[in-house]
């Protein structure tokens, strides 16, 4: 697509402006890997608008912040070098085209890569679909969902989430055309959790698999009320 | 306002190397400023928190990938942690209705005290039209939520912004 300077520019304003839909703001994400002007107007434009964010006022942040941080990074040291040892059963994980259509692909696709090689001892059964749940901002998987049949699926965690004392984890499903997400239960942070899908229609591509924040008995509407802590969709493995 | 004499890129620098105090470092310095961007965008403490917290990873794996010709790290910094922000805002508008009364209310802007190029260049735009930015770029407003925050028609505020956006161009080059 050829794309003029200016609307480049346009584009660029709007992008650090915030105005931009989700949908435009994937696609400027997307673009700005491989468009060097579409890099440089935008950073141009947040050159311009820096000082604006003396309007908000500092806020301190809570005690624990920094200790939940540090959690993060040590994790995170443990994971990678892990991802990068050889891998030594070969199967449809060493797939690369699978997790190039998987969101957040590289350090994702790393993470996870890392995480379930570690965790696994049994050898694989057939798998249907795969999804990675990723945290929505970082793009920090937390959650693999395998669903070795379409009737029943399998929520994996790749960590312990962090979720504040008074809440709970909820766990969603959406696919193309429903009108609402559908509940498939509470989840504790750090445990697999078996879900069948008898009440369901069978899995589907691209089906959205989400976990928010909820009160503890789960949220009071029957629809999600809180933020999503972990998102992504179903991939059909090969 | 950047803190004179602290080495925003020798840190991320350090972070690229794995050194954790330099994160720290950051931290120390900006997470307070950080957190009230986050705040203004997100409209609740928590959520902001998370969002800090989430910025804070990113700057940590992304360090190494920070370019000194496009910007200063100070700035990285701060782009990285709004479009979380707004990236969050806009992805969790999608299939979690947010509540619209935010808990961190948006007040009016006050410009005065506050100087630099991009001050004295809002001032020459009207002020409905200020407002639509200062909206925008503090608040994350959409365009839509701009609209009825102001009683103007969505057409007429997506038009201001493109002007706007044209005639601060011109005023900071």
């Amino acid at each position: 697509m050829n794309t003029s300077p200016d609307d480049n520019d346009q584009l660029a304003g709007e992008y650090v402006l915030g105005t931009l839909t989700a949908e435009q703001r994937r696609e400027v994400e997307q673009r700005l890997a491989v468009d060097a002007d579409l890099r440089l107007a935008v950073a141009s434009w947040e050159r311009r608008l820096l000082e604006l964010t003396d309007l908000a006022p500092p806020h301190p942040p809570s005690t624990h912040l920094w200790g939940r941080i540090e959690r993060s990074l040590d994790a995170l040291d443990q994971s990678v070098p892990a991802a990068s040892a050889p891998a030594t059963a070969p199967s449809w994980w060493d797939r690369l085209a699978l997790w190039r259509g998987l969101a957040g692909a590289g350090l994702a696709a790393t993470l996870v890569l890392g995480s379930v090689l570690l965790t696994r001892t049994t050898p694989l059964p057939e798998t249907a679909y795969l999804v990675v749940l990723v945290a929505p901002q970082s793009q920090a998987p937390g959650w693999v969902i395998q669903a070795s049949s379409p009737r029943e699926i399998q929520l994996i965690p790749l960590g312990v989430a962090q979720v504040p004392a008074d809440k709970a984890l909820q766990f969603w499903t959406k696919a193309e055309g429903w009108q609402a997400p559908v509940s498939l239960g509470l989840v504790k942070p750090g445990q697999r959790l078996q879900v069948p899908l008898d009440q369901l229609p069978p899995l589907t591509p691209d089906q959205l698999f989400e976990l928010t924040l909820e009160n503890p008995g789960g949220s009071p509407t029957g629809k999600p009320t809180g933020p999503i802590q972990f998102i992504g969709r179903a991939v059909k493995v090969l | 306002m950047p803190e004179p004499g602290f080495d925003y890129e020798a840190c991320l620098t350090a972070c690229a190397q794995g050194d954790h105090q330099a994160l720290r470092d950051l931290y120390t310095q900006e997470s307070a400023r950080l957190l009230g961007v986050a705040r203004r965008i997100a409209g609740d403490n928590a959520l902001a928190e998370d969002i800090v917290h989430d910025a804070f990873i990113r700057i940590w794996t992304k360090a190494a990938s920070f370019d000194p010709a496009l910007g200063t790290a100070r700035g990285w910094i701060f782009s990285v942690t709004r479009h979380l922000a707004l990236n969050f805002m806009r992805n969790s508008a999608r299939l979690v209705s947010i509540s619209q009364d935010h808990e961190v209310a948006s007040s009016g802007f006050d410009l005065h005290g506050h100087s630099g190029r991009i001050y004295d260049c809002l001032e020459q735009l009207p002020p409905a039209r200020r407002d639509c930015l200062l909206h925008a770029y503090v608040d994350g407003y959409s365009h839509g939520q701009i609209a009825e925050k102001l009683g103007t028609p969505l057409g007429t505020v997506k038009a201001w912004i493109k002007r706007s956006l044209a005639a601060l161009r011109e005023c900071m080059g």
